[in-house]
């Protein structure tokens, strides 16, 4: 079926279009909605971001009403009741994708193709369809027709949260995009600005990407730092922790509750802060793992990359689709087995800082994590950007994930994408690991070290300092963010 | 059952402490704590529920099973229920909890709670998800909740206020059944509000116990009640800045026009065949029992309910659905609700709380105005709060809050004021600070109030059209 679009991309049209991310400033938008004042917009799917994306947008002044099938309509289900109890108007495809100047598909990435498929000899000429994710483009290569105006709106945030901020009067970072392919009357810019004002977007901050960009960035983010990393750090912290006799309860606590805590650091000050919430000892410990790792696991973060780059990924992952997801399937059922996943947390009392003195080697994870994704997007041509937001950004969205549900629900609540290739990461690593493992103890994970004085050498603690902060994650992070709270000034 | 507390200090969370406690409560006993906004009383008596951590001094004696109703507990339930909405994570749009299953949690008497949920006439939302519910039902559970656990101490902080007259006679009645076999401590911030059965009153005062007096003690018990009534005289309203909206409207069309309103989720109807229109300088008071869909109504008119788009609605001279955004109408109203006190939850400081009513926003993420600035600090004199101007709105207690809010809906003076049970949580001293400011609103001319209340003594001069609404049938049958 499909045809890799990347692949057909001249090296220089590749490198471009990786390249392609800019942060864009508020003036920028001084034209508000206007270009879809009095246009029809039709929402593909009714979950969190279709509800909350499709709000927020009709309290912006526009026309917007729901699409679902025919089936979903008759037996009444949840997204029926979510359009309608919302006061919106619902209609299947043949009622109202005709209608619709502007399509939004809102449906998970694995129904792309039969939808778009669907509905596309059903859109008006020259309409807009919009995506809020590329796959489907750039990975399986789906050819939209030459009328139409293809673009990419992607709020970088939770469907709820996309709603509540909205409603304080705020919004959420988001992503945009046009696919060149497909902007005929060169509306497409316009278009993917108006709407993302209409969700508010343009409040938080607005980046300018490409569909290639933004879907080599996010399977590699996704597959390796957020959903891989934690996967992979989990059982390996925990089954040490084990294997040293430690309470099961605390040790199941510890972990899935500490990437959440650890990364709420790394969310406001970088991966600096992450490590200054350490003792300065720890600090040193947890930078020589971290390079330790780094060094172990730089050439699987390459393979990732190399694999996403050109095609090898997806292709393997639409064989297991077109196989009932066999493959997925069965490593889902192993996440179930895992001794971390069995042992519920304990009745313990953990403190906020407890979490980082007795977690040093997941600190350290998350800090190998981060830096490779980001060091092995950008040496990609990944703009900086873009690997900022996939990296780090995410990271405490998936921790966050894991302190609610663990694991198997982590995995199951992500797209299908990014738990496909968390598997591949996680059977690749597990094993590289092993050896680094065995010289592992609970000073570093599970019980802190016991160090009589925080005594260090000077010298050494300034070189470990001035590495963490010289990090290239850790200058666009600072200015990213630094536009971020411009902009949410004085909250 | 005795509970004695010897010099005891307790800290909270760092944001407050209470200090040299001395209290004894013997069986038989039955107190009511009561002091100004921010003085301590619901800490005091979270303190028996095992809440705050004791620095120093001696606790002995205690109760079997407490149960606790409370601002808090309701807003950490709420909290909770939240938290369970996984929709950020799975794209699907989580249904809550239902009442039942809320019901059941814990220990619980089946029984108690059959009888209570019949008393309540509560039958008709025990499917419903919690999050659904009103405010006032929500507190009505939390009170079934507690009874039904049969406990031998029940404290009850504020459990009065929100309940319509009808409820309130019934569960009066009710706790004086009960206060014949175990002791109850209540924080009351109303005088008129104490219970017969009521032995002993307390005071608090910055975090400490200052008087007990037993209510056999008249003079005493009239001193410390007097200590509640301060004058509230050379009020006056701080004045807005250059941006009012009034100019924008016409001076002879309607500020609102609701037309054949209905709401309706599923099979349940809330509401039907509603008409309203409010005319500009028409001041308003809107009552019906919990439940009954008043916070329906205000949100069609603000906005925020999403079938406003399916009615006929005419706001400002907008007719809803027609490509106006949302803050083209809030910009003419301001606004006060216990739903929007627990929206409102941000870290920013007292000012910034104030100034955002000039921009309809929860936090402020626009750059005020130095003038902004002023009118926000006069209302902070206003409401003795100027020294805390750069303090954190969320770690105020829930009255003060409630006082803040109070100001941003005014600060700009709206066209559309509309306060749904603004005094809910306030002490006597502000209850009356608050109902002279919106007197003095109704009679400056400028602002049009629409008034949600439950407290018949909380009538304002100036207030004189009434619209009463009743329970739709659908809302009473079991679903």
């Amino acid at each position: 079926m499909s045809n890799n679009y990347f692949n057909t991309l001249t090296l220089r049209d590749q490198l471009e279009q990786l390249g392609k991310c800019r942060f864009m400033h508020l003036a920028e938008f001084t034209e508000g909605v206007d270009a879809l004042k009095g246009k029809k917009i039709v929402v593909i799917g009714c979950g969190a971001q279709g509800l909350n994306q499709g709000l927020n947008l009709r309290d912006s002044g526009l026309d917007v009403s729901y699409t679902l099938r025919q089936a979903a309509i008759d037996e009444k289900r949840q997204s029926w009741k979510n359009a309608t109890e919302n006061g919106f108007t619902v209609g299947t495809y043949d009622q109202l994708i005709p209608t619709a100047d502007v399509v939004l598909n809102l449906t998970p990435d694995k129904q792309h193709s039969s939808v778009v498929n669907e509905i596309m000899p059903l859109m008006k000429k020259d309409a807009c369809l919009s995506y809020s994710h590329g796959f489907n483009i750039v990975e399986e290569g789906m050819k939209i027709r030459q009328d139409i105006t293809v673009i990419m709106v992607a709020p970088k945030c939770p469907g709820t949260e996309v709603r509540a901020e909205y409603v304080r009067g705020f919004g959420v970072p988001t992503l945009i995009a046009v696919h060149e392919a497909n902007d005929p009357q060169g509306q497409g810019l316009a278009l993917a600005k108006a709407y993302a004002v209409g969700t508010g977007g343009h409040k938080a901050g607005v980046l300018m990407s490409s569909f290639v960009a933004e879907v080599k960035s996010d399977l590699m983010g996704e597959q390796t730092i957020l959903c891989g990393m934690l996967q992979t750090g989990s059982l390996l912290c925990y089954d040490k922790m084990i294997e040293k006799g430690m309470d099961a309860g605390y040790a199941s606590k510890l972990i899935q509750f500490g990437w959440e805590v650890i990364t709420e650091a790394l969310k406001y000050g970088g991966v600096t802060n992450m490590l200054d919430r350490l003792s300065n000892p720890d600090k040193i410990k947890a930078f020589d793992l971290a390079e330790e790792l780094k060094g172990i696991m730089r050439p699987l973060y390459n393979k990732h990359q190399d694999d996403i780059m050109n095609g090898n990924f997806s292709s393997g992952m639409m064989a297991d689709w077109a196989n009932d997801d066999e493959k997925l399937l069965g490593w889902r059922a192993e996440t179930a087995e895992t001794a971390f996943e069995k042992m519920p947390a304990g009745d313990v009392e953990i403190s906020e800082q407890e979490f980082f003195d007795h977690g040093i080697l997941m600190v350290a994870m998350v800090k190998a994590g981060v830096e490779l994704a980001f060091e092995t997007m950008t040496a990609a041509g990944i703009i900086a950007e873009s690997a900022y937001y996939e990296s780090l950004h995410e990271t405490p969205l998936i921790a966050n994930t894991i302190a609610r549900k663990k694991l198997y629900e982590m995995n199951a609540t992500i797209s299908d994408t990014a738990e496909y290739g968390c598997y591949l990461y996680n059977h690749a690593c597990l094993p590289l690991l092993a050896e680094f493992m065995k010289n592992i103890d609970t000073d570093v994970i599970g019980k802190g070290t016991t160090n009589a004085d925080n005594g260090v050498d000077n010298a050494r603690l300034i070189e470990v300092n001035e590495a963490l902060r010289s990090h290239p994650v850790e200058h666009i992070g600072g200015v990213l963010r630094g536009y971020m709270s411009d902009m949410k000034a004085i909250i | 059952m005795n509970i004695e507390y010897q010099n005891c200090y307790f800290d909270f969370d760092q944001r407050f402490a209470l200090k040299a406690i001395d209290w004894q409560i013997s069986t038989g006993e039955h107190w009511v704590i009561t002091g100004g906004n921010g003085s301590g009383k619901s800490a005091l008596v979270a303190t028996l529920a095992g809440y705050g951590d004791k620095l120093s001094g001696t606790v002995s004696g205690k109760a079997n099973r407490v149960a606790l109703v409370s601002f808090e507990v309701q807003a950490e339930l709420i909290e909770r229920e939240r938290k369970k909405d996984d929709a950020d994570i799975t794209d699907v749009i989580a249904v809550g909890t239902a009442v039942y299953e809320i019901l059941a949690q814990g220990h619980s008497n089946q029984e108690i709670v059959d009888q209570l949920i019949a008393k309540f006439e509560l039958g008709y939302l025990l499917n419903r998800p919690f999050r659904a519910l009103s405010t006032g039902e929500t507190r009505k559970i939390l009170l079934i909740q507690a009874l039904a656990s049969e406990p031998d101490l029940l404290l009850l902080d504020e459990p009065f206020d929100g309940l319509d007259a009808t409820t309130l006679l019934m569960l009066q009645q009710y706790l004086l059944q009960l206060s014949q076999r175990i002791s109850i401590v209540m924080v009351l911030n109303r005088c008129d509000e104490i219970p017969s059965f009521v032995s002993h009153l307390g005071y608090m005062q910055a975090g400490q116990l200052m008087h007990k007096v037993a209510r056999e003690d008249l003079q005493g018990s009239r001193e410390l009640l007097q200590l509640l009534h301060l004058k509230t005289s050379g009020l006056s309203v701080p004045a807005t800045d250059g941006t009012s909206k009034s100019a924008l409207l016409k001076a002879d069309q309607p500020l609102v026009r609701l037309k054949n309103i209905r709401i309706k989720y599923d099979q349940l109807t809330i509401l039907e065949d509603f008409d309203w229109t409010i005319n500009p300088g028409e001041h308003w008071q809107l009552s019906g029992p919990n439940g009954s869909g008043k916070t329906a109504i205000l949100s069609l008119i603000t906005g925020d309910h999403p079938q406003c788009y399916s009615n006929d609605i005419l706001v400002f001279g907008y007719q809803r659905g027609n490509g106006e955004s949302i803050w083209q109408i809030k910009q003419f109203i301001g606004y006060v609700s216990t739903a929007l006190q627990w929206e409102y939850r941000v870290g920013t400081s007292l000012r910034n709380v104030i100034i955002s009513g000039f921009y309809d926003s929860i936090g402020l993420y626009t750059k005020a105005t130095d003038g902004q600035r002023k009118i926000a600090d006069q209302w902070l004199v206003l409401l003795g709060m100027d020294d805390r101007a750069d303090q954190s709105f969320n770690k105020l207690s829930f009255g003060d809050q409630r006082l803040l809010l109070i100001a941003r809906a005014m600060v700009k003076h709206p066209p559309l004021l509309i306060l749904d049970e603004p005094c809910l949580g306030l002490d006597d001293i502000n209850r009356q600070l608050v109902l002279a400011l919106i007197e003095k609103i109704c009679a400056a001319g400028k602002s049009t109030v629409l008034y949600v209340n439950h407290h018949a003594e909380d009538a304002i001069a100036g207030i004189d059209q009434a619209k009463k609404i009743t329970k739709h049938p659908s809302n009473m049958a079991d679903v």
